[in-house]
């Protein structure tokens, strides 16, 4: 993967917030809970992508289904605890492990582009 | 036994303590597999493969757009639901304002009205003996239990929180304004008020929120706390109490605000939401 290749994942960043900012999509009320979950699950899976791409065995396919995985299974953990009435704890549980996954990866990213 | 030579070779020269060959905890499994593995393994299985396929390019496209539409729909999110619990708050604290005017107001006619039934009564029973009588009961039984509005002599006790504190146990509670005001009664006081609350064997004294309430309306510091009773005594006999202890206690270890003083002619006015729901009288 060249360096060229970065760019068309930057373009489509760009339009997706584009996207969201001009149609103001109306999340459902239902899944409005999830939404900063996934958020921070898709925060995980870009980081290690980008770790993996410093290290140079990124690869897309790994990267969507990876991305697309941690989406769905943290908001189902949410959905699942929310049900059974842990739901609170569960997103907690959630966002302590990918935030310290997160943090584990911007540190390495960090080290390799720095050198620090 | 002796070793053979160069079984014992190694241990020969002084190796340094090795503390890895223990077993890692079983416990710390978990968050030891959340740090030591943060990339997901298959970005290594595939690329151990070599080949990593065909690209997909608007796979990686699609996502990016993804990510960028969660995270930018999630920021008008937040940024649009701020001002509507702004001003739902804003609704909340006018609809309690209006409910507290229209509580005064209420509280306001139940004196007025309660002035005409005392009017009434004296009128309706008349001259004779044994109405009298009931007059005389009624006279002295209504300033005792907070009836009527009654004036004397007494003592005065401004209480606050303490100047400096922003600690949650500087503050005056609920709690220590029921033991001050119990103590206030085991004293010998006649009658008693808080900020002009006057104080039945109906009111409640609690915490709502951030404020203490009596008889369901909130208190604004400082607390002045208003007791009829003889000058001369309630203060020593409050201070013997254990209100008095505790309030010793309070003052002195949190720093708050605590004053006795006698004052020669109080004013406590009636309980307006005195009544009996369920008993009935049985003469």
């Amino acid at each position: 993967m060249g360096e060229g290749d970065l760019v068309i994942p930057l373009i489509g960043l760009l339009a997706g917030i584009v996207v969201g900012l001009v149609l103001e999509p109306s999340i459902p009320l239902v899944l409005q809970p999830y939404l900063p979950i996934a958020i921070v699950a898709a925060m995980d899976a870009i980081f290690g992508g980008f770790r993996a791409y410093l290290e140079g065995s990124f690869s897309d396919r790994v990267f969507v289904v990876s991305f697309v995985s941690n989406v769905l299974i943290s908001a189902t953990i949410v959905y699942v605890g929310d049900q059974i009435g842990v739901g609170s704890q569960l997103s907690t549980g959630v966002v302590v492990v990918l935030a310290i996954r997160i943090f584990t990866n911007v540190a390495a990213i960090r080290r390799v582009l720095f050198h620090a | 036994m002796t070793l053979p030579p160069e079984s014992r070779a190694p241990s020969a020269t002084p190796a340094p303590p090795r503390q890895s060959s223990r077993p890692v905890d079983a416990s710390m499994d978990l968050l030891l597999q959340v740090l030591r593995v943060p990339v997901d393994p298959d970005y290594a299985v595939v690329a151990a493969r070599g080949d990593a396929g065909p690209r997909r390019h608007w796979a990686l496209a699609g996502v990016a757009l993804a990510v960028g539409a969660l995270f930018s729909v999630a920021a008008l999110q937040t940024t649009r639901a701020a001002p509507d619990l702004q001003s739902e708050r804003r609704e909340l604290i006018t609809r309690v304002q209006a409910a507290e005017t229209e509580q005064d107001q209420l509280r306001s006619r139940a004196t007025v009205l309660s002035d005409d039934i005392t009017t009434l009564r004296a009128a309706a029973l008349g001259d004779d003996a044994s109405s009298q009588t009931l007059q005389r009961r009624v006279n002295q039984l209504a300033p005792l239990v907070g009836d009527t509005a009654v004036h004397g002599p007494g003592v005065q006790i401004v209480v606050d929180d303490a100047a400096a504190g922003t600690d949650e146990r500087d503050r005056v509670l609920d709690l220590d304004l029921q033991i001050l005001a119990n103590g206030l009664w085991q004293s010998g006081a006649e009658a008693v008020a808080v900020n002009g609350h006057r104080l039945s064997n109906l009111t409640a004294i609690r915490n709502a929120g951030d404020a203490i309430t009596v008889d369901y309306r909130s208190l604004t510091r400082p607390y002045r706390v208003e007791a009829i009773g003889d000058p001369r005594t309630l203060p020593a006999a409050l201070a013997e109490s254990s209100a008095g202890a505790w309030w010793h206690d309070l003052a002195s270890n949190r720093g708050m605000r605590f004053e006795v003083g006698p004052v020669d002619d109080l004013a406590l006015p009636a309980d307006p939401g005195l009544m009996l729901r369920w008993a009935k009288g049985t003469s």
